[in-house]
């Protein structure tokens, strides 16, 4: 699994240490190994677990820590998505 | 960025601080605690205490993940990676946290094999990659952390790897808001409830903040926007005379929260009787450890390790900058032998903690207001 810039556990900001979590959109679903593709603001690509929120589809946003999707983004009503 | 610059309009920001000053009683002072290092972070980084009235302070909570680890379990940790044919992981603040005798970070400079992961599935990838080698990960966080932590556990089993572990120090959140509501010296009038914690156990575990203390709950998210909508909505429940939980992150939390990581966390993790949390002391049911199922997996019970339970530094003020009695900049170390660069305390080491969020942003506006 690749980590990208706004993933990263560098010096400045750990977000797994921090409690964060990332939007990332889903780009392709591995039904067998229950992972997904996702790719974050800056284009950067994950494998991420998808068992907590099965099932993905491409083009589902997921709000991901520590490699594991933990729900998913609901825009509010009146935001386009 | 979607969900990011609806959260950070100058506009509706700037209509949140004069909604915040309508609701103030002037002559009284409010304390609102916000539970996350993510809160804290965001307060500092984008001056968010600035826009409150004077009266309206807002105190820094215990919940961030490498702030309440112990010293004992860093050197527990030190003592594992040091052992032959051991890779250690871990997360990236947590190699900087210091033990009795240097972090994981000098233990790799000495020569021991310790590697940096974003995800618990790094660590259980590098075991596939060196099945000769034992991989043992530091798994440290909420609740917010602790289901990746079980889903990997549960590969690690379907996969039949013999040669990954865990050193399990996840805490869960409400036991140190109990014992914090509990403390004589802390006088708080409402909680900005974390947001991520949230999306794994929902809202109703706060349920007893209102119902047994009488103090209202906002969970909220990480952007300005949400974080003045929720002291915007705490101080209308006191104006109100209402006290509930209230879940200003709907985008992105369930009120039950997420179902399946319970069950898998339920499976896979049960309470310790006590957990030492740094600052704080022992907090009864506030820590997790493997369930039998998977003890086997647990490397603590894999691999003799100290358990030494070891004293803060005396210079050292964490306990009362995470129980929110005093702020950084009044710890007698702060921003000079205690720095992010040679951090003495936890709460310097990650920029969720309280001193090191301060240190990076806050202190420049203090500087200002000297002068």
């Amino acid at each position: 699994m690749s980590a990208g810039p706004s993933q990263s556990c560098g010096s400045e900001h750990c977000i797994t240490c921090g409690d964060d979590g990332v939007p990332m959109t889903v780009v392709c679903v591995d039904l067998d190994r229950g992972l997904a593709l996702c790719t974050d603001e800056d284009g950067t690509r994950s494998t991420v677990e998808t068992a907590l929120v099965a099932p993905v589809e491409p083009g589902d946003i997921l709000l991901v820590h520590a490699g594991t999707a933990l729900t998913r983004i609901l825009y509010p009503a009146g935001v386009p998505a | 960025m979607k969900f990011v610059d609806e959260f950070r309009d100058a506009e509706l920001g700037r209509a949140l601080a004069g909604e915040i000053l309508s609701l103030v009683e002037p002559g009284r002072h409010y304390k609102l605690m916000e539970v996350c290092g993510g809160h804290t972070h965001s307060i500092y980084k984008y001056g968010i205490d600035d826009l409150l009235p004077a009266n309206v302070e807002l105190v820094h909570g215990p919940g961030c993940p490498v702030c309440v680890i112990p010293m004992g379990r860093v050197d527990d940790g030190i003592a594992i990676a040091h052992r032959e044919g051991v890779i250690f992981t871990c997360f990236g603040d947590m190699m900087r946290v210091p033990g009795s005798a240097g972090s994981l970070l000098d233990a790799k400079a000495a020569g021991a094999d310790i590697r940096m992961v974003y995800s618990p599935l790094d660590a259980l990838r590098i075991a596939k990659q060196n099945p000769d080698r034992e991989v043992v990960f530091f798994a440290i966080g909420f609740e917010t952390t602790a289901p990746s932590t079980a889903l990997t556990l549960k590969r690690a089993r379907a996969e039949k790897l013999t040669n990954f572990s865990v050193m399990c120090s996840h805490v869960t959140i409400v036991p140190p808001l109990r014992a914090l509501l509990e403390s004589p010296d802390l006088r708080l009038d409402g909680f900005i409830g974390p947001g991520h914690v949230s999306t794994v156990v929902g809202a109703r575990p706060f349920e007893f903040i209102p119902a047994d203390y009488g103090r209202p709950v906002v969970i909220a998210g990480f952007e300005p926007l949400d974080i003045l909508q929720a002291v915007e909505m705490i101080l209308r429940q006191l104006a109100e005379d209402r006290c509930e939980v209230e879940n200003q992150y709907k985008r992105v939390v369930p009120y039950e929260g997420n179902l399946r990581a319970l069950e898998v966390m339920a499976e896979v993790f049960e309470l310790r009787p006590h957990f030492e949390w740094r600052g704080l002391g022992f907090i009864s049911h506030s820590g997790l450890k493997l369930s039998a199922e998977y003890a086997d997996l647990d490397a603590e019970a894999r691999f003799s390790v100290p358990g030494v339970r070891v004293a803060d530094p005396k210079a050292c003020q964490c306990g009362e900058v995470l129980k929110g009695v005093i702020k950084p900049w009044e710890c007698k170390v702060f921003g000079t032998a205690c720095t992010p660069e040679r951090p003495i305390g936890t709460c310097m080491v990650s920029s969720e903690g309280a001193c090191a969020a301060y240190y990076n942003f806050g202190r420049f506006a203090r500087e200002r207001q000297v002068v």
